[in-house]
């Protein structure tokens, strides 16, 4: 369950609302007791649009990724908001110790309250601090050609949008062209 | 054994050494008596230098490869010349994507600068997509310092779409890659 949603940003807000304060975001790791929460995004369609998955419309094969892979992955976090879950991040491992996928996905409540963002440059930060000594380089994102707004979240989080990777990866029946953006580990991490 | 090779440039052919056509040039299925071939380019360090691979000092390891690798690879072909004898090897690779596949090519010392990886990078490009399921892109990765690949991919009609920073481990260090493509809807040069 990787990549990516909030079609809405910030410069979205309209002028004149206030910006929306955003409860205290926090990443902790998940635990089957998530499920239900998890629900609330994984059945959503429009959150699993750009995403490998197709909507879960039971608990029960969601208790299975749970079991199966989130709990054994070496990176994978939840994204709390005031306490509750409400998406997921995620480093995976490549073929190679340099080089990890960066993953996210967010309940559709809290897109365009920059959530996202926040959750992308901690979670950079913590999987350098982590995985740099085991050689980690390079964190990567690829982007759907179409998904603009996590294409701008890539970049407010401070990733190099290195180019378009044409009919790279297999997605619900079509070849799609991606974007590659990376982040090193000698990148300055924004604000 | 996968990628890249010529690390030659077209600049140093010598006077007289005639570029090859592309007809010249063939790909055919691997076999076991290939071995000794083999050796000519798998035992050459220059050769192996941006390699992942240690240039081989015997038959043993290298039949092993052959029987191991290269027999059972859906797709990984002998370049050979006018004798029929290979003088180095194309291969295209699965990864995790079915529409993708990764380029690797490797070639003698002997027949650097005369054009045959271009030719052969451009017979593979002209037939796998046929005769591979599924497949709609052919992808290479070379390091920032070998122009030579490049030029050979450059050459072949691939597209140069992005350097990949800090991509990738080869020989114990991590490289930028130059990412390639060429896509089934490409049109192959020439």
């Amino acid at each position: 369950m990787e990549a990516t949603a909030t079609p809405r940003t910030q410069e979205e807000v309209k002028a004149g609302t206030a910006k929306v304060t955003v409860g205290e975001v926090t990443l902790r790791k998940f635990e089957l007791s998530d499920v239900d929460a998890m629900m609330a995004w994984a059945s959503d369609p429009e959150v699993a649009a750009f995403c490998r998955w197709e909507p879960y419309e039971s608990t029960k094969p969601l208790l299975a990724f749970l079991r199966d892979t989130v709990l054994p992955h070496p990176w994978f976090r939840a994204i709390c908001v005031s306490g509750a879950v409400v998406g997921a991040v995620s480093v995976s491992p490549t073929s190679e110790r340099c080089r990890r996928e960066l993953g996210y996905v967010l309940a559709r409540a809290h897109w365009g309250k920059g959530v996202a963002t926040a959750v992308v440059r901690r979670a950079l930060r913590d999987v350098f601090a982590d995985l740099e000594p085991e050689g980690l380089r390079r964190v990567e994102a690829l982007v759907d050609v179409g998904n603009l707004a996590s294409q701008r979240l890539a970049e407010k989080a401070g990733f190099r949008r290195e180019g378009v990777l044409r009919r790279h990866y297999w997605h619900k029946g079509r070849a799609r062209d991606m974007v590659m953006y990376s982040f090193l580990s000698d990148d300055p991490l924004p604000e | 054994m996968e990628a890249t090779a010529t690390p030659s440039t077209q600049e140093e052919v010598k006077p007289g050494t005639a570029k090859v056509t592309v007809a010249e040039v063939t790909l055919r299925k691997f076999e076991v008596s290939d071995v000794d071939a083999m050796m000519a380019w798998a035992s050459d360090p220059q050769v192996a230098a941006p390699c992942r691979w240690d240039a081989y000092e015997s038959t043993e390891p290298l039949l092993a490869f052959i029987r191991d690798v290269v027999l059972p690879h859906p797709w990984f072909r002998a370049i050979c010349l006018e004798s029929g004898r290979p003088v180095g090897a194309v291969s295209v690779s699965p990864t995790g994507d079915p529409c993708r596949a990764e380029l690797g090519y490797v070639l003698a010392r002997a027949h650097w600068g005369r054009g045959v990886a271009t030719a052969a990078v451009k017979r593979t490009v002209a037939t796998v997509f046929a005769e591979v399921q599924r497949l709609e892109r052919v992808e290479a990765l070379v390091d920032v310092a070998n122009p030579a690949s490049q030029r050979v991919l450059e050459k072949a009609g691939f597209t140069r779409e992005a350097v990949l920073r800090k991509y990738s481990a080869v020989k114990g260090i991590v490289r930028d890659m130059v990412m390639f493509s060429f896509i089934d809807t490409d049109p192959v040069p020439e």
